[in-house]
């Protein structure tokens, strides 16, 4: 099953659509906060090429089109089942086909920040429910009876009295001339048939018999391959090249140099084109090129800490959040926690390598490929290409992992720049070994950690961070601190904190970086949850209890009840080997406590993981405790293995071999719970995996009196 | 692992000077492997009464044993039952069993990886058409082994593979020994030749393949 | 470049292909299935893996030439309407988030389900560890094998 997106006209075309239909979209008009919805016929009132989120036709048969991209954390589950909630449809009767990239139509479609849901519900909810009213408004006005004795049900509209019935393809017609009602009722969540309950992913059977598309997979008639060389030191230019070697391999058609943008910058490559991929793979190992690495500095791990301790010793930095006076009690403090914790550059290694079909032809640019951010991709290459944006077409097939670094321009703009040079579509496939060593990675953060206790109080508590900020890669003000210093930290801690200080202090390398799953939580998270235990144990407080006295707040009691009973947090003893941590991001709240032990012979082991989320409004429990296991797997190679470590400018692990992942027989028990409540939906992607770290290391603590203040460390030599 | 890792490692450090000058000044308490293992075995090498040196053999074997316990010998011959894997003879990444026959198990047979010949490439896996580890009833175990038990376990015929003298001898030309010696990209060779391995080995097994002292500590 | 019978999921192809190319890009690029996935290249992740007479190797760092005339199956092949037990069960427990390793993960499943019917924890550990999934599935890989295993057994007695 070919889930590409396809264009409307396409769209038309491959469903074998005639005649009438009910289409619906959501328009956001560029001068209107809110946005409207509006009915295919009217898509032409509006200027707008409706492609609609919605599609009903004759046949009764329901298209959805799913805005997001689907990299795992199940969108394409989430929107279609918020959809047929308030449709009034059975969801096996769905078909799902992904969205081009367009926010004219869609909105926002970066998938990032866990926003799928949280950013989009209620509209969806509102889009559904307005089509379901169409539909029954239709039925009603056929039947001649009032519109509040019928209802929709399974695809049908009934009416109550008579026991008359009509199938939702039969009424598409009348609908589709009707005019979109404003202010439809939304159901309560307690009548909800569909969401809140667990049922089965749609994408399932596509990724158990191998015909789920992914970038990767693409195929597009006369598609050559091409495989590229580029930069080992992630910035600068090709200075020459020897091809020879390379043009002699079996299949290899042409050699070329080719460019991408890399944020404001470009970086080049000496690319490959052949007839397979590993005739380009074997071509480009044939290849001798020499580098142009001036204009930039040629860095190693060492001297990025170096610096980052020197620059927290010598500088106060940006203030992004100060009050009181915590410099002032902490100069005069006759005992203050002065700490330093460490975490390191990350990779992020999605299963499927970096890949992207581009097709370009003359004015016209087609792309295909596992992309988190086609709106960007479509802006951004238009302007580097010279083409109209409307003329820029993406479309997300599946992606085999994300976390963040598919969100990006750099692959797509390389792949249209090779297939406008060699004239032929064709697909840029990265190597493992491409992907591991040209980052961006996330920035690795140096933080320094001072708190005062009195009475069993905190008085003063400062952070200070040394590390990269993603944001002047795109333009951000330099002379503002880090917007995301504190991210993952609750907020409500620096409303009880008296005396606190965050501060950021500027650090800049010529390392490109960017976002990582769960961004600054992912490594903030670590610092702050750890300092606040080293903080309970100076106070002689139990660190759950002391937590609970700094988060003035009833949602987060109720997080901290769960899972004190979860854990059997109050039944344990000290030094059991009892961590934990509660971090936020993405407007959830997730609290988790790891147990461990010793093992004969040196070393630690995680016994059991607990994690209580508290994302609010949610869809699919399932798709909740899938992303949470997920996450802590992920925070587990964070925390115990990964590293990307630079040598002279370059990243030194190129494949899994020496960046070892979490295996199977290296994962503990974990167990998840869900708050249910009836906030505002959160995220649900990322905001497992803060926490997980300082959980664990803190556990180290509780068991062993070591307090690691540096990722990753090593499970068995603690 | 690691405690295993450091212990071969220390042993090498420290230990060999002190096997040296037992071997040298203390050949006395030297004593043959053969001697020590059953009768049927001793009546195979009464073909070489022409010389029993047993300094000579001591010393052969030290050379042996070097290169026995190199990562490209001794990976494949681990103390338990996951092979190790690079310079620093770690556990293998993704913890292969032994299996019954030393081929593996399910879907982690040694050969759905390791192809009759190398990868090419760093960390790629290194090939021979018969990959495998010792069988598990027959572990010829070489990791963590002095001198004295490695010599004593490569003449005993229940721990040897049933090798008798003849079949030692030729097990030096090996394809799967040989293969230590053609390792793949960015891995070590033993410490010497495979010439002159097979010259200690020989000489080791021919002048009576006597097995150095059991060290005191 | 020669011509190359390969016979996969009980087809016969003529593939006409330098016999040095690894067995997955001729079955991805020239035979045109891409349910086996490219991950690492070096036998790392097994996302590669596919059935060579009925054994679970990496066709990453398989020659095709290794492959010439022998039975190949890839995950296109495992099942006729995806309903092998291992499918079933990856289907029952939900087990993939972006499914790209999972072409591998059941395959490697289904060698350990043929060989140890009734798989303990240590023989999942012992079957699996050579797949790596990035998105954390392994709990419910788990799961799910004990699951297959239990509908192999319903699937044999009727």
């Amino acid at each position: 099953m070919d889930n590409t997106s396809l264009s409307r006209r396409n769209f038309l075309k491959v469903s074998g659509i005639t005649g009438t239909f009910l289409s619906l979209g959501f328009y956001l008009p560029t001068n209107a906060e809110k946005g409207k919805i509006i009915n295919a016929a009217d898509a032409e009132k509006y200027g707008v090429e409706m492609n609609a989120w919605i599609h009903i036709d004759q046949s009764g048969k329901v298209t959805i089109f799913d805005h997001r991209a689907e990299m795992g954390q199940g969108s394409y589950q989430a929107v279609p089942q918020i959809i047929a909630e308030e449709l009034e449809i059975n969801l096996n009767e769905v078909n799902v086909v992904f969205a081009q990239g367009d926010n004219k139509k869609y909105g926002s479609q970066i998938t990032g920040g866990s926003s799928t849901v949280r950013g989009s519900y209620k509209n969806l909810l509102n889009l559904s429910a307005t089509a379901r009213e169409m539909l029954v408004q239709a039925a009603a006005n056929k039947w001649v009876v009032d519109k509040a004795e019928c209802y929709a049900e399974g695809g049908k509209v009934f009416h109550k009295p008579s026991g008359k019935q009509m199938h939702y393809g039969e009424l598409v017609d009348a609908a589709s001339k009707l005019e979109a009602p404003k202010n439809v009722v939304l159901k309560k969540r307690a009548d909800y048939k569909l969401i809140g309950k667990p049922l089965k992913r749609l994408d399932t059977p596509f990724k158990t018999n191998g015909t789920a598309v992914f970038g990767l997979d693409k195929m597009i008639p006369g598609m050559l391959y091409a495989a590229v060389e580029r930069n080992p030191r992630l910035r600068g230019k090709v200075k020459s090249y020897d091809d020879s070697a390379a043009l002699k391999v079996p299949g290899v058609k042409q050699v070329l140099k080719v460019k991408m943008g890399v944020f404001s910058t470009y970086r080049e490559g000496v690319a490959v084109v052949a007839s397979s991929t590993w005739a380009a793979i074997q071509g480009k190992k044939a290849l001798k090129v020499e580098w142009d690495d001036s204009g930039f500095e040629h860095l190693n791990t060492e001297d990025i800490y170096k610096r980052q301790a020197e620059a927290l010793q010598t500088q106060e930095g940006l203030p992004f959040k100060k009050q009181g006076d915590p410099d002032g009690i902490i100069s005069k403090a006759s005992k203050k926690i002065d700490v330093t914790y460490e975490t390191p550059y990350q990779y992020h290694a999605c299963m499927e390598p970096l890949n992207c079909v581009a097709h370009f032809q003359g004015d016209r640019l087609q792309i295909w490929g596992p992309i988190q951010a086609p709106e960007w991709v479509q802006d951004f290459i238009s302007k580097e290409m010279g083409l109209e944006r409307e003329k820029v077409e993406v479309n997300m097939t599946f992606l085999g992992g994300g976390f963040g670094r598919k969100a990006f321009m750099d692959y797509p703009h390389e792949a249209s720049e090779i297939s406008k040079a060699i004239n032929a579509p064709v697909q840029v496939v990265w190597t493992r070994e491409d992907d591991a060593t040209q980052g961006p990675y996330r920035p690795g953060i140096t933080y320094r950690c001072e708190g005062v206790i009195n009475n069993g109080a905190i008085e003063a508590f400062k952070v200070k961070l040394a590390g990269q900020n993603n944001s002047h890669w795109r333009g951000g003000k330099k002379d503002v601190p880090n917007g995301s210093a504190s991210e993952g930290f609750l907020k409500p801690y620096t409303d009880s904190i008296k005396n606190l200080a965050i501060m950021d202090v500027p650090f800049e390398t010529p390392i490109p970086t960017m976002w990582w799953r769960s961004v600054y939580a992912s490594t903030n998270g670590f610092a702050y949850e750890s300092f606040l235990d080293e903080l309970a144990v100076e106070a002689g407080k139990d660190p759950l209890a002391f937590r609970r006295e700094y988060l003035k707040d009833e949602r987060l009691h109720k997080l901290i009840d769960k899972m004190e009973e979860v854990s059997g947090w109050k039944n344990r003893k000290k030094g059991e080997g009892y961590g934990v941590a509660i971090t936020e991001c993405f407007a959830s709240t997730v609290g988790q406590v790891v147990k461990i032990s010793k093992v004969a012979g040196g070393g630690v082991k995680i016994d059991q993981v607990w994690a209580v989320m508290d994302c609010g409004w949610y869809v699919n429990p399932d798709t909740v405790r899938a992303q949470v296991e997920g996450s802590i797997v992920m925070g587990l190679g964070a925390a115990t293995t990964h590293q990307v470590t630079f040598k002279d400018g370059m990243a030194v692990d190129r494949n899994f071999s020496t960046y070892k992942m979490p295996r199977i027989n290296e994962i503990p028990p974990i167990e998840i719970h869900i708050m249910e409540n009836d906030e505002n939906a959160g995220g649900v992607g990322e905001p497992g995996l803060p926490a997980f770290a300082p959980a664990l290391t803190n556990a180290i603590f509780d068991l062993t009196g070591k307090r690691i203040r540096k990722l990753p460390f090593s499970l068995g030599s603690v | 692992m690691s405690f295993l890792k450091t212990k071969a490692r220390s042993f090498f450090s420290k230990r060999t000077a002190a096997i040296l000058s037992l071997m040298i000044f203390g050949v006395a308490v030297a004593s043959s492997a053969f001697r020590e293992s059953d009768q049927a075995m001793m009546r195979e090498i009464t073909f070489e009464k022409e010389n029993k040196d047993s300094v000579e053999s001591v010393k052969a074997f030290m050379d042996v044993y070097t290169v026995l316990m190199s990562p490209r010998c001794m990976n494949c011959h681990p103390a338990g039952d996951v092979p190790l894997q690079g310079d620093d003879s770690h556990l293998h990444a993704m913890g292969p069993k032994r299996g019954r026959d030393g081929k593996g198990v399910y879907a982690m047979k040694c050969t759905n990886c390791h192809q009759p010949t190398n990868t090419p490439g760093l960390h790629t896996p290194p090939g021979n058409p018969n990959w495998h580890l010792p069988p598990a009833d027959m572990k010829m175990v070489f990791q963590g082994k002095t001198p004295h038990e490695l010599a004593k376990q490569l003449v005993d015929k229940n721990q040897n593979g049933h090798k008798d003298t003849k079949q030692l001898l030729e097990h030096a030309h090996d394809s799967l020994v040989l293969a230590g010696w053609n390792p793949g990209e960015g891995r070590t060779l033993p410490p010497m030749s495979h010439k002159d391995f097979v010259k200690a080995w020989t000489t080791w097994i021919k002048k009576g393949a006597y097995a150095p002292a059991p060290t005191t500590n | 470049m020669a011509k190359i019978k390969l016979n996969i999921n009980n087809k016969d192809f003529v593939l006409d292909a330098d016999p040095q190319m690894p067995l997955l890009w001729a079955i991805r690029d020239l035979a045109g299935l891409k349910g086996t996935k490219y991950g690492c290249g070096v036998a790392q992740c097994g996302a590669c893996v596919v059935h060579l007479n009925g054994e679970a190797v990496r066709s990453c760092v398989t020659k095709i030439s290794r492959a010439e005339g022998q039975k190949v199956v890839t995950i296109e092949g495992l099942s006729q309407d995806n309903n092998h037990p291992v499918q079933k069960a990856w289907q029952e427990v939900d087990v993939p988030q972006c499914g790209y390793c999972h072409s591998g993960q059941i395959m490697s499943a289904a060698v350990l389900l043929r060989e140890k019917p009734e798989p303990t924890d240590q023989d999942i550990d012992d079957a699996m560890a050579g797949n790596i999934c990035r998105c954390g599935t392994y709990l419910r890989i788990r799961k799910a094998i004990h699951l297959a295993s239990e509908l192999q057994k319903t699937a044999r007695k009727g």
